[in-house]
């Protein structure tokens, strides 16, 4: 729940008020006060959604391999950028969508790329802004966010 | 807004490391010629694959327009390679 902080002043103002004309005690006042200021206070946990819809995707890999050592991947997309590329990925001409699917096909992976429709991508990058993944193995660290 | 630096760090085995600065409006202004051929071509191309070549075009000028911001680090054992677009 969100107060105006002028609202929490005030009201922490009228509990020094009943404080001082005797009406609660000091324990009283005490407990009033930490009762607003609890409500004041944003939870630190929270997601900063508050702020505006996320901006960039990251990708964050911490690998440790013991053939190449220690391998460290730090990427920051815009997400503009991944919209603008599904925006352009729609005048991709039906034939280069077939072979592409049947390229998909011999890999096992049996999706239909031309039954994909212009606002589905839209949908797939908008639902973007709640991903968090996170895998995380002995040598491996994978995190997947927008921020 | 458009891309307006383009920096590029990396570091070799030996430890060496470089840095690339490159101004993208300058470039961009030096190698116009250059760009208007390649959209010509683009705009061949367009028509010889059947794809509609103005919205092609706005739709790779978007992607342009859409790169500041983005960063790429890669890091393995002593080699590293840094590409922030600014």
């Amino acid at each position: 729940m969100k107060r105006k902080p002028g609202t929490v002043n005030e009201q922490r103002r009228q509990i020094l008020q009943m404080l001082a004309d005797g009406k609660i005690t000091a324990d009283e006042a005490e407990r009033l006060l930490t009762a607003v200021e609890t409500v004041e206070e944003p939870d630190p946990a929270a997601p900063t959604r508050g702020k505006g819809r996320p901006k960039y995707l990251r990708l964050i890999v911490d690998a440790n391999d013991e053939h190449s050592g220690e391998t460290k991947v730090n990427i920051r997309v815009p997400l503009k950028l991944l919209r603008a590329g599904m925006r352009l990925a729609v005048f991709v001409p039906p034939q280069a969508l077939e072979r592409a699917n049947q390229e998909l096909v011999k890999q096992g992976v049996p999706i239909d790329l031309t039954e994909i429709k212009p606002n589905q991508l839209e949908d797939l990058v908008d639902a973007l802004d709640d991903l968090t993944l996170d895998v995380d193995q002995t040598d491996t660290k994978v995190r997947i966010f927008c921020e | 807004m458009i891309p307006q630096l383009v920096t590029a760090r990396w570091r070799r085995k030996d430890g060496r490391t470089g840095r690339l600065f490159l101004p993208v409006v300058p470039i961009v202004i030096v190698l116009s010629p250059l760009l208007v051929l390649a959209v010509i071509g683009g705009i061949i191309a367009c028509l010889m694959f059947d794809m509609p070549p103005f919205r092609t075009l706005a739709g790779v000028g978007r992607l342009f327009w859409a790169l500041p911001g983005a960063r790429f680090d890669i890091e393995q054992g002593r080699t590293a390679v840094s590409v922030s677009i600014r």
